[in-house]
């Protein structure tokens, strides 16, 4: 499955039914408390029951993902930062080696190629550190391939709309 | 009037470990501090408190590699009600993992906001283990580097400090499964079932 996942509508004229978009911001997400319950009292299940538990089931199985988000200070602004805090379920608390560093097992989540379109007025700095950051998240999020991308608000949808159709190929 | 405001940023702020780390910063520094946790509705209350301080002490841990939502949230609200002078900031910032330098890039994050914002930055602390460490005997190891940060923090200097537990990574994890064993064990929870590839899957 190819996962596109946005902090924002955007218009995609893509028709595919491998494909699927989901636009955080119309959903209903809280932030995270780290209570540990997913690994803890219901392992695998985040004890919040709103829209997130709809959605980083879809995370885990996708092979392919695009990440939509607004950078701020150089991490991800709050829509997606939350949406990635939410995640927790589908690690494990058990801790392994990878690369020579502790990291948590991760429970059935597919390798990915991801994408991350970072957009908004993003300095030179904090185009640095929001690269930075995704590498650090591509051990923890199961990335077995990415790129970063950047972009401004005007230009956004058609970054996006050249993304996706290279997935055609 | 000298005085540092320390602010919790974790969602989880009344049992946090990071409390834990403020209490001790607290207990070191020579200079009057005063703590407090970041709520959804205190925003405002914390930037206008600021008026009467002469540092920030940020302490916060560590959440997908970057700062957690509850101080992004409050970093936007000071970024439109910032105080007239701008505090020097420190940072305390500790993440599960052992090795401390997986908090690098939050600690790029927030000095990217204070430049930003005009906040001169001063120093930091970067802890590893920091789910564990101060349950254990090898707690005396962030007891010693809280207080060089406290010390200099109250002089104004600008240290990169950081620490975790002395230990090969595999007795590490080692030590980890048992933490995280015995947890599960409190909620009636096998460790077999903490391993489930499932996610959102049965009910447990
Ligand atoms: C949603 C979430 C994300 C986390 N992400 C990381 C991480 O990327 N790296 C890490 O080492 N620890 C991570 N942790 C572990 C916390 O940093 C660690 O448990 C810390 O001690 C919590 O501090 P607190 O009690 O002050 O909130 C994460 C925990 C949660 C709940």
């Amino acid at each position: 499955m190819n996962l596109i996942l946005s902090d924002r509508r955007i218009e995609l004229p893509i028709n595919n039914r491998s494909t699927e978009f989901i636009d955080l911001s119309g959903l209903q997400i809280s932030n995270c408390i780290g209570c540990f319950g997913c690994w803890t009292k219901t392992p695998g299940k985040c004890v919040i029951r709103d829209d997130a538990v709809k959605v980083y089931p879809k995370i885990a199985e996708s092979c392919k993902i695009l990440y939509i988000t607004k950078v701020k200070y150089g991490n991800y602004d709050t829509i997606m930062k939350t949406m990635l805090e939410r995640s927790l379920p589908i690690q494990q608390a058990f801790i392994r080696l990878l690369n020579g560093e502790t990291h948590h097992i991760q429970r059935a989540v597919a390798p990915k190629q991801a994408t991350v379109i970072g957009y908004g007025n993003i300095s030179n700095e904090e185009q640095e550190i929001f690269k930075q950051l995704v590498a650090r998240n591509a051990s923890n999020m199961c990335f077995e391939d990415y790129r970063v991308i950047f972009s401004h608000e005007d230009t956004l949808e058609q970054t996006v709309i050249n993304e996706v159709t290279s997935w055609k190929e | 009037m000298e005085g540092i405001m320390i602010i919790n940023g974790s969602p989880r702020a009344p049992k946090s470990n990071s409390k834990k780390y403020a209490e001790l910063f607290a207990k070191y520094c020579t200079v009057p501090s005063e703590y407090f946790a970041i709520t959804n509705k205190n925003h405002l209350e914390l930037c206008r408190k600021m008026e009467n301080y002469t540092h920030i002490l940020f302490v916060f841990p560590l959440y997908v590699d970057g700062l957690p939502v509850t101080l992004m949230n409050f970093l936007k609200t000071l970024e439109e009600q910032s105080p007239k002078t701008k505090l020097q900031v420190s940072v305390l910032v500790n993440c599960g993992f052992i090795e401390p330098e997986q908090n690098n890039v939050a600690v790029k994050i927030l000095q990217c906001f204070c430049k930003k914002q005009g906040y001169p930055f001063g120093s930091v602390l970067r802890i590893g283990s920091g789910e564990a460490i101060l349950n254990t005997p090898l707690k005396i190891f962030a007891i010693w580097k809280i207080k060089q940060l406290a010390t200099s923090v109250a002089k104004g200097k600008n240290r990169n400090l950081k620490t975790t537990m002395p230990l090969p990574k595999k007795i590490f994890i080692r030590a980890s499964t048992n933490y995280w064993e015995n947890y599960g064990k409190r909620n009636g929870i096998t460790p077999a079932q903490m391993a489930t590839m499932g996610i959102e899957e049965g009910s447990v």
